[in-house]
């Protein structure tokens, strides 16, 4: 595979995030920017220039499926869950992750 | 999301999305500390690029931007597209024809599995021949590969009414219309019933009989009509575009059987059958069968001479398909072939234009280069130019050819067999998208491979602004240009020059008579209405009639008219030729043609008697005498003198003998290039009176120098006077008939002569561009040449060199391209070999013209280029 920029490497795992956060629940975009950052204990925060373009690319690929529902505060939004496609998606990317996470880790305690 | 989705509801998105940005700000107002909102224009564009579908978007683009360098440019489009469109267009009309005479499937179910039988008589020179009741029959019953056969005979029937006229109708057996597998759409078809000796006529009409004389009145069947003179039930009517091999029959009647009468005609051919194969049996197996059958006909048949057999007598099957258009086949794959050869010329003239073109946009294309477009970018960009003109050029074309076909086809409706009904169908349409789009290919790859030379985009922008000379790697392909160009026109004018002169040759054959001055038309009296003798004396009355016409010098009536006739091939028996001798070697004694002639006809004719005397008014109550043409002569007497000889018709006891008492020159029977057939001339009256027997329908012909405009009406009134009841037929003048036995290669020559036009002018202009962007590209190597002293005539001479050279190249190449290909041709030419060497000489004097001539005004510019303005540029 190319060598993956620092760009590539955000951008991927912002898939990874969206796809994780909303395998517990399905949430709307501004939810899903919400939840990442309180679950990351505000480390990290999603800008909505990147959080979108994602969000529609997932569905496009078919790893998302989206419908428009009220909200709680009676507002029409457009709410996001998982597909089968995007749950497998997800475990192919957490086990990627975590192995890389493993291999970096290794090289810096060596 | 489905990618039709994306292109369809786009409107729909952008509001989805314009909302769900608007619900997050709205949740966002809540959340002080939050970093400014992103550039909400920026987020959208964002995710519209995912949404955007990049072919189409490029492709789009590409078409947008060719409009746009076309509008720019609007002479050379137009030149591009109107060359394209005559070449196209004269290709899609050939191809129309093609298809619709040889590629189409007949109209009939299932059309493959339809044969057509014939007979064949290797000793009379007979290839295709009709069979005879009996063996028909027999071949029915006994031939198992076929599950049904069928027969048919053609002639002429006058319909009655208020305006009587003559049809074509065919005779027909009862299951021939099974056979071919239509039925009547109203009515029925025929029952064996029909058939039997002293059934009621009944007849089926064709669909446009039906239109055209009956005004298409539903209440037809069922109605009686007069047909020759007879009282005939209308029991059904065919299908619109109905034909029995392609004879254009009107009519359709039971052909009688009468199964006493069967066996004494077994020697009368004049069937033509048409069978179908059982399903699962292949060509291969129901030709054994026809063999096998011919091993043992003579088991079936019973004794008698004129059996079928292996050898003399052979029964033979064809594909009805092959049998129609089978002699037209090369014809017309020749003509796809030269007219494809004119868009090659128009497609190298095209490859000249945009390689001149690319040249002058080498700029454009390396600043393109230079901001990001691949080469392959570049080559999509070319092409779908190419293509935007290619489908211009296309529907320009499919036009053109529409309006071609529908001129040439109402000039020459029967030149070709099933031209009636030539439409543009999915197979025309797929060929031209074909060729649009090898055009469109062409027109990408040559401007792309010029561009794909070693540094040519660097070294263009380096070189901006300056008029380079291109290079050798140019030169040449300028020379091969010119090269293939003409080389491809030597092809098809020598192909149009040999056409040319085979037809000079067939118009200038000695017909054997004096064809100008000269008109006729026929009659026919129906049998019902006249007995022999009352034929025969209407036919005198009429010849009298005609006589007394102001301005007529002589007229004569006679049975079969030269150029105009049916092969009879009838068994004469020669008194001097012994019949029993098993040894005989000589040849068998049928004569091709009979005529029935009345007194007058050598005069009227303007022919003349070789040898003995001409038929006398004597004759018409005297000992039955003949006339013989030279051809019998020389194929029956060799050496002897037949005058006073005698002859018999037919091999029967019963028959008189005729006593041979002159010899006529040869006067052509059906075509002018064919030898003409061995024929005898018997007199009307002594038939009559010898066996009771006279023509139905005769021809009169009249030698007057008045035009027949002036004549025609006299005609009419002179038929009128006699019997009010019928019609006359196939009023013309002789020059008209033979002009009809010639249309074929007359059509052919006018064809080939317009692609040869085609391809001169094309060549030509070509020629010439070439010539001009290479003069204007030398601009300045010119004017330092004459900065550095060449004279004016050097410069011209430099241009023309180059010119001519490569025309002469060109002309070699052609001529050995001629040589090796022009035998394709021998089939269709008249007293000329494919290789000629006078036309072929005139060929090439003839493009060296043009080629020079397209010379000449590029190299007089090149010499009035001033070296002032030319070094200053």
């Amino acid at each position: 595979m190319a060598k993956k920029t620092r760009r590539d490497l955000i951008q991927g795992s912002l898939d990874m995030l969206i796809l994780r956060t909303l395998s517990r629940e399905t949430l709307h975009g501004y939810a899903i920017a919400l939840a990442i950052q309180q679950r990351s204990g505000d480390e990290l925060r999603v800008e909505e220039g990147a959080l979108y373009p994602a969000l529609h690319r997932l569905e496009l690929a078919g790893l998302l499926k989206s419908t428009w529902k009220i909200s709680d505060h009676n507002r029409r939004a457009k709410f996001y869950q998982l597909t089968a496609a995007g749950r497998k998606h997800l475990e192919a990317e957490s086990a990627n992750w975590n192995r890389l996470v493993a291999a970096i880790a290794q090289v810096m305690e060596g | 999301m489905a990618w039709w989705m994306k292109l369809l509801r786009r409107r729909r998105l952008e509001k989805d999305l314009e909302d769900e940005i608007a619900f997050h700000r709205a949740m966002r107002v809540n959340d002080a500390d939050a970093p400014p909102f992103g550039n909400e224009t920026q987020i959208r564009e964002t995710v519209r690029d995912l949404w955007r579908l990049p072919w189409i978007e490029a492709l789009w683009q590409d078409i947008a931007y060719a409009l746009r360098s076309f509008r720019r440019q609007p002479g050379f489009t137009a030149i591009v597209v109107a060359t394209l469109a005559l070449a196209i267009g004269a290709n899609t009309a050939v191809f129309s024809v093609v298809n619709g005479v040889v590629l189409r499937p007949l109209a009939y179910p299932e059309p493959d599995r339809l044969e057509f039988v014939f007979t064949q008589f290797p000793g009379l020179g007979f290839e295709r021949f009709s069979m005879s009741l009996p063996e028909f029959l027999e071949f029915r019953e006994h031939a198992l590969a076929f599950e049904m056969v069928g027969a048919y005979s053609t002639g002429e029937a006058t319909v009655g009414g208020a305006q009587p006229s003559r049809q074509i109708g065919a005779l027909v057996t009862h299951n021939l219309l099974p056979t071919l597998g239509v039925q009547p759409f109203t009515g029925r078809g025929f029952e064996e019933s029909d058939s039997r000796p002293g059934a009621d006529p009944v007849v089926i009409l064709s669909a446009g009989l039906w239109q055209r004389e009956f005004g298409a009145n539903p209440g037809v069947v069922g109605s009686r009509v007069e047909i020759n003179g007879v009282s005939t039930l209308v029991v059904g009517v065919m299908p619109r575009g109905f034909d029995i091999r392609d004879e254009k029959v009107e009519l359709l009647a039971p052909l009688t059987i009468d199964p006493a009468a069967l066996p004494n005609t077994r020697s009368n051919h004049f069937l033509y059958a048409i069978a179908r194969r059982k399903a699962g049996i292949d060509r291969a197996q129901a030709q054994a069968d026809v063999d096998r059958l011919l091993s043992r006909w003579k088991e079936i048949a019973g004794p008698g001479v004129h059996t079928p057999n292996e050898t003399a007598h052979r029964v033979a099957i064809t594909p009805l398909l092959d049998d129609i258009v089978g002699g037209t086949r090369r014809t017309l794959w020749i003509l796809q072939g030269a007219v494809g050869v004119v868009l090659l010329i128009a497609c190298v003239n095209l490859a000249n234009l945009l390689i001149a073109r690319a040249g002058s946009r080498t700029q454009e294309h390396a600043l393109r280069a230079a901001l990001g477009a691949s080469r392959w970018r570049l080559l999509r960009q070319m092409t779908t130019e190419g293509l935007v003109l290619a489908v211009a050029a296309s529907a320009a074309g499919i036009a053109l050819a529409q309006g071609g076909l529908w001129l040439l086809l109402s000039s020459y409706p029967r030149v070709l067999p099933r031209i009636g009904d030539i439409t543009l169908d999915w197979r025309v349409l797929a060929f031209t998208a074909g060729v649009a789009l090898v055009v469109a290919l062409v027109f990408g790859l040559v401007p792309f491979v010029h561009l794909l030379a070693k540094d040519r985009i660097g070294n263009a922008l380096k070189l901006a602004g300056n008029r380079t000379t291109g290079g050798t790697a140019r030169a040449r392909v300028r020379t091969a240009l010119i090269v293939s160009e003409v080389a491809l026109a030597v092809l098809i004018v020598t192909a149009a020059g040999l056409l040319l002169r085979s037809f000079v040759n067939l118009t200038s054959v000695d017909v054997g008579f004096d064809r100008s001055n000269l008109s006729s038309f026929a009659v026919a009296l129906p049998g019902s209405k006249y007995n022999p003798a009352a034929r025969v004396a209407f036919y005198r009355e009429l010849r009298t009639k005609l006589e007394a016409l102001p301005g007529v010098r002589s007229v004569a009536v006679m049975t079969g008219l030269p150029t105009q006739r049916f092969l009879n091939a009838s068994d004469t028996d020669f008194a001097h030729i012994p019949n029993n001798q098993p040894e005989y070697q000589g040849p068998a004694e049928n004569v091709d043609y009979y005529q029935n002639v009345s007194l007058g006809y050598v005069e009227t004719m303007g022919t003349r008697i070789v040898a003995g005397r001409n038929f006398e008014a004597a004759d018409e109550g005297g000992a039955p005498v003949v006339l013989v043409n030279e051809a019998l002569v020389r194929k029956f007497f060799e050496g002897l003198d037949p005058i006073g000889r005698q002859l018999k018709r037919g091999f029967s006891d019963g028959s008189p003998w005729f006593t041979i008492v002159g010899v006529v020159k040869d006067i052509k029977n059906e075509s002018m290039a064919a030898e003409t057939g061995t024929e005898v001339y018997f007199l009307t009256d002594q038939v009559l009176r010898i066996s009771n027997q006279a023509p139905g329908s005769m021809y009169a012909a009249v030698r007057s120098a008045l035009p027949l405009a002036t004549l025609a009406p006299q005609f009419r009134r002179a038929v009128a006077e006699l019997d009010a009841s019928l019609p006359i037929t196939e009023m013309k003048t002789m020059d008209d008939a033979i002009g009809e036995s010639i249309t074929r290669p007359r059509f052919l020559l006018l064809l080939l002569g317009l692609l040869a036009g085609m391809a001169l002018m094309l060549a030509g202009v070509g020629i010439y561009s070439i010539l001009a962007y290479l003069v204007a590209e030398r601009h300045q190597e010119i004017g330092i040449r004459m900065a550095l002293g060449a004279a004016r005539q050097d410069v011209v001479r430099l241009v023309l060199v180059r010119g001519l050279g490569a025309a002469l190249t060109g002309v070699m190449v052609g001529i050995f391209g001629a040589m090796s290909l022009t035998h394709v041709l021998t089939s269709l030419l008249f007293e000329v070999t494919p290789n000629d060497p006078a036309t072929l000489a005139g060929g090439v004097g003839v493009i060296l013209m043009v080629a020079a001539s397209a010379c000449i005004v590029p190299a007089w510019r090149a010499s009035r280029v001033s070296p002032l303005t030319a070094l200053r540029a």
